[in-house]
């Protein structure tokens, strides 16, 4: 304080001051220079309208929060700090932390310690003060005018016991405090300031500091009225907190001793009325800011308010009005008093601002009225509102825990985000687009397609499944066959389409680019990435390691490495083909002569060669099925041309690869027998029957005919007839099951659509080249080809019958031929009735499982189908003939049937429905047997 | 066609067993047969129809160093089974009698 020349103003200046008339333009200077460091001059423009409550909207009473902290680096100073911070704000006034942010001067903050009244720290606050001086200019005429107050001197009863109790300093400050309030023309207080002041002018020094005493205790009070509204719970937490005799201090007003003089009374009444007023005038503010409506109604409420009697409308009045104003001033403690007071000030100037009809007199009265029941009101009010006080302190003790954790919360966020965000901006866009730009060379492969394979067929399968339009691939392509492959893409179950296709476009366009630059530099595809991470120092790079393994790209064509153990240095490869051209040359003139009927018999392929030559049927089918993927519109000539050709060849070269056209005799088995022997090199069948013409498949088939004998399926079928589970019995299963799934199935559409004759060669062929049809016939792949065979020549038959093909002279012949040869066939097979069922050939044994035999039953099921296509053909003879030697298994399997020898329901209904297969057949059932 | 064009690494011989039986043997005395369907530059192998064979050996604790470990073999069979390449040793068709 001694910083700013207070010291020299002591108390005999100060009254000499005083009495001089309180000139308030030396005051103004004392406004200033009290202030205290912190001073800043803006309190007055920061308290302009409507601020009152902004402390209490925004929770200026809180600690301060650390949101601007975004380095975070005020956490690192928490602990201390905080608890620091927390001891400043928890003692002293709430006011002052809300006020005045920045840390008192050392000696006002020891005297703040050593008084721990609330308001201690009031008179401090220039902001305060000054706001309270800019709202009073602004009342002045009005409440000079109708201040219920004349300039009549008022006595102030000091209070004895309060003034032991004040140390020096405090009153110091206080008389400091109260010059500034007087100096700063605070209008509002013109009133009460000219009336201490003539007061002063009569008191003796003895009187002047009671006297003084009381003007500050009222100030205090005054501006605990007005901060009631802001801060009331804060306040109310701190003189919990404190203890007994400073409460007595600085006694709310509803707590004043009744021993005071009425004059007293009466100015504090008017500083209340004052208080009030401020308040109203800002309610009115906003209200006429607000609504004009509601102004009117005030009017017509305050004339109604005169009429009737005052006491009794006043509170109700002023419930009314003050409902919509928030709670700060609901919750004023002394409601009933303050009440009772806006009754009186309700005809304030704040009101005749825009209320001139009310009379002046009404004030007068009022205030008199007030005046009356004022020592009542305080007498009642000390014990009314102990209860409601203690309420309100324990709401107040809660919202205060609440804005702690809501604090503690948000500092934890603060600290969290600080943390999470130390790494920000430390790639810049430039480097950003750097790895990106790294990430999707990486993605660019020359066979975006091929890279992607399954999940392009899959998501092609899946859209054709789900009805989409086909879109073939989902590749980027640039340039010279580079790309990225894309996936599968839905495109209409995507969630968000539009940012799938934002990022296709991006990710095109920052390839394009980079395509582009690569182009630009003319540089080969592989050395796009070189310096991609940052130079290498030096040439490293450059010195690539030393090539040991010399492949050749482009290695010899010829085809005696086929028999050649595969090698893989070039050296070797050389060499063997080298020694292989002369061979090639021996070869194909072999072929030549073998083609004459000369065949030079070769070794069959070994199980090798036919494994390389399959994945190099492979890899022609996946070419072939990639071309027919990329087969351009027919308007574009030239492409469908070019496009044909390349698919010709491609054709051509699948077609030798199958080795279909070797002679029969070349080997056994055929190559082509061989081919088929791995599951693979039967399942690639159905994928190369879409490229195959017609008159292709069909010498395919012929040469499978001719060759059934040597297949692994057929030579090893007699490994089925075992129920023992082995690893030589599953692969043959495996096998099996594989050639009647794919080959059979490819070559069923061939069969179909076979005219008589050929069919009748096949089966011919067939029986000629087997030297065992029966044989043939007991395994499944042989009794399912002649079911085929048969139920062909049935279903032409059938056709005739109905007319539907026209029998001419040619087909009759075909007919009697397929007669002769089905006789044939048909003599070949009747010893081997019997024993074509695997049931009969499998001995059962009772340590088999009971499901065996169902599933016995199951695998007879198309050895009945095919004595059923056999009935079907045969004539009346033959009937004779099949029933005679299959009577005994049908009335086996009738029986055990009827007579309930099988192990349940299925098994007994397999055996019937197998029997009734043939049965039908021959127009009968199974039912007409009688047992 | 030369089958052998397709040789040009040595993934191209495992290539050549994809769909086949094939035998594996693999780290911790382990050996597997089954049915090779894919395989990747790491030796990650997807197989179906796999018999597992593990080679125990229990070395008793005490016994003289010329007496040997007893060596268990225990098998287990999974329809399909994805082999991490890390573990793999040697991939090979199956020995043919």
């Amino acid at each position: 304080m001694s910083f700013f020349g207070f010291q020299e103003n002591n108390l005999e200046e100060e009254r000499q001051r005083i009495r001089d008339g309180g000139s308030h333009e030396n005051e103004d200077v004392a406004v200033y220079t009290w202030g205290e460091e912190s001073y800043d001059g803006l309190g007055d423009a920061l308290q302009e309208g409507g601020d009152d409550f902004n402390d209490e909207t925004f929770g200026g009473a809180g600690n301060v929060g650390k949101d601007f902290d975004f380095a975070g680096q005020a956490s690192l100073l928490e602990p201390g700090l905080t608890h620091q911070k927390a001891a400043n704000h928890a003692l002293p006034s709430p006011a002052q932390s809300r006020l005045d942010p920045s840390p008192a001067h050392p000696i006002e903050q020891q005297s703040i310690w050593d008084d721990r009244s609330p308001f201690s720290a009031l008179p401090r606050e220039n902001g305060g003060a000054s706001r309270f001086a800019e709202r009073g200019e602004r009342r002045e005429p009005s409440t000079s005018q109708f201040s219920p107050f004349p300039e009549s001197p008022v006595l102030h009863q000091p209070n004895a016991s309060q003034t032991g109790a004040r140390t020096l300093q405090d009153i110091e400050a206080e008389m400091r405090a109260a010059a500034l309030q007087s100096r700063g023309a605070s209008q509002r207080q013109q009133n009460a300031l000219r009336i201490q002041q003539e007061e002063e002018q009569f008191l003796q020094d003895q009187a002047y500091q009671r006297q003084r005493l009381a003007f500050q205790r009222e100030r205090e009070q005054e501006r605990e009225l007005q901060l009631q509204a802001l801060q009331r719970l804060q306040q109310q937490q701190v003189m919990q907190l404190r203890e007994q005799p400073q409460h007595q201090r600085t006694p709310p007003p509803r707590m004043l001793p009744v021993s005071q003089s009425p004059r007293f009374l009466d100015q504090r009444q008017m500083m209340l009325l004052q208080q009030q007023q401020e308040e109203q005038q800002h309610q009115l503010r906003l209200q006429q800011e607000l609504q004009e409506q509601l102004r009117m109604e005030e009017l017509e409420r305050q004339l109604r308010a005169q009429q009737i009697s005052q006491l009794n409308q006043g509170p109700t009045h002023f419930n009314h009005r003050r409902q919509p104003s928030g709670p700060t001033i609901a919750e004023l403690q002394a409601l009933q008093q303050q009440q009772l007071h806006r009754r009186q000030r309700s005809q304030s100037p704040a009101y005749q601002d825009f209320n001139n009809i009310a009379p002046q007199n009404v004030q007068l009265q009022q205030r008199l009225l007030a005046e009356l029941a004022q020592v009542e009101y305080m007498r009642d009010f000390q014990g009314a509102t102990q209860a409601e006080q203690d309420a309100l302190r324990a709401e107040a003790m809660r919202k205060i825990v609440e804005a702690e954790k809501m604090e503690d919360k948000r500092r934890k966020k603060a600290a969290k985000i600080a943390h999470m965000s130390r790494y920000n901006d430390l790639m810049t866009q430039s480097d950003k687009d750097f790895i990106t730009r790294i990430q999707v060379s990486q993605l660019v492969t020359p066979d975006p397609y091929a890279d992607d394979f399954y999940a392009q067929v899959y998501g092609a399968i899946l859209r054709s499944r789900m009805g989409l339009q086909t879109q073939d691939e989902r590749v980027l392509k640039f340039g010279t066959g580079g790309g990225i492959s894309l996936g599968n893409t839905q495109k209409a179950a995507t969630r968000r389409p539009n940012a799938m296709q934002r990022m296709e476009q991006q990710v095109e366009r920052i390839v394009s680019n980079a395509r582009r630059r690569e182009e630009e530099k003319g540089l080969h595809s592989l050395h796009s990435l070189q310096g991609a991470l940052g130079k290498t120092s030096g040439r490293s790079y450059k010195a690539a390691p030393r090539q040991l393994l010399q492949v050749d790209d482009n290695p010899s064509t010829s085809p005696t490495l086929a028999h050649a153990h595969p090698h893989i240095s070039k050296e070797d490869a050389t060499a063997w083909s080298s020694e292989g051209a002369a061979k090639e040359a021996a070869k194909l003139s072999r072929e030549t002569l073998g083609n004459t009927g000369n065949v030079v018999r070769k070794d069959p392929l070994t199980h090798r060669q036919v494994l390389t030559t399959l994945e190099a049927l492979y890899d022609l089918v996946l070419k072939v099925e990639h071309l027919r993927r990329e087969q351009p519109q027919p308007e574009e000539e030239d492409a469908s041309r070019q496009w044909q050709k390349e698919y010709d060849d491609l054709i051509e070269l699948l077609w030798e690869g199958l080795k279909v056209m070797v002679p029969l005799e070349t080997s056994n088995p055929h190559p082509f027998v061989s081919l088929l022997s791995p599951s693979k090199g039967k399942k690639l069948l159905p994928r190369l029957t879409r490229h195959i013409g017609s008159a292709r498949m069909l010498t395919l088939m012929t040469l499978l005919v001719a060759c059934f004998t040597q297949l692994d399926v057929v030579r090893q079928a007699p490994l089925l007839d075992v129920l023992e589970e082995t690893a030589e019995r599953a692969e043959v299963e495996r096998q099996t099951q594989a050639f009647l799934g794919s080959v059979l199935q490819s070559i069923l559409p061939i069969v179909a659509n076979l005219e008589l004759h050929v069919v009748t060669a096949l089966l011919g062929l067939l029986i000629d080249r087997s030297q065992d049809i029966a044989a043939v016939a007991k395994t499944k792949p042989g009794l399912a080809l002649l079911t085929l065979f048969l139920s062909r020549v049935e279903v032409i038959k059938q056709a005739w019958g109905t007319g539907a093909e026209p029998v001419d002279l040619m087909t009759a012949g075909a007919a009697l031929e397929q007669q002769a040869v089905f006789d044939q066939f048909f003599v070949l097979i009747t010893p081997h009735f019997l024993s074509l069922f695997p049931s009969s050939r499998i001995t059962l044994q009772a340590h088999h499982p009971t499901s065996a035999a169902l599933a016995i039953d199951i695998i007879d099921q198309p050895v009945w189908q095919f004595l059923a296509a056999l009935a079907l053909q045969a004539v009346p003879e033959q009937h004779q003939v099949l029933v005679t030697s299959l009577r005994d298994k049908v009335l086996e399997n009738v029986l055990s049937a009827n007579k309930g020898w099988v192990a349940d329901e299925d098994e007994r209904r397999t055996k019937l429905a197998n029997v009734n297969l043939f049965l039908h057949a021959l127009g009968l059932d199974s039912s007409q047997i009688a047992l | 066609m030369d089958p052998s064009s397709s040789i040009q690494e040595p993934f191209d011989l495992i290539r050549l067993s994809l769909s086949e039986r094939v035998f594996v043997k693999l780290r911790g005395d382990r050996e597997l047969t089954g049915i090779l369907h894919a395989y990747d530059g790491h030796m990650n192998l997807i197989m179906s129809d796999v018999e597992e064979t593990i080679m125990i050996v229990d070395v008793v604790d005490g016994a003289p160093a010329g007496q040997p470990a007893t060596v268990n073999v225990a098998k287990r069979k999974m329809d399909m089974l994805f082999v991490r390449g890390d573990g793999v040793i040697l991939v090979s068709p199956p020995s043919r009698t």
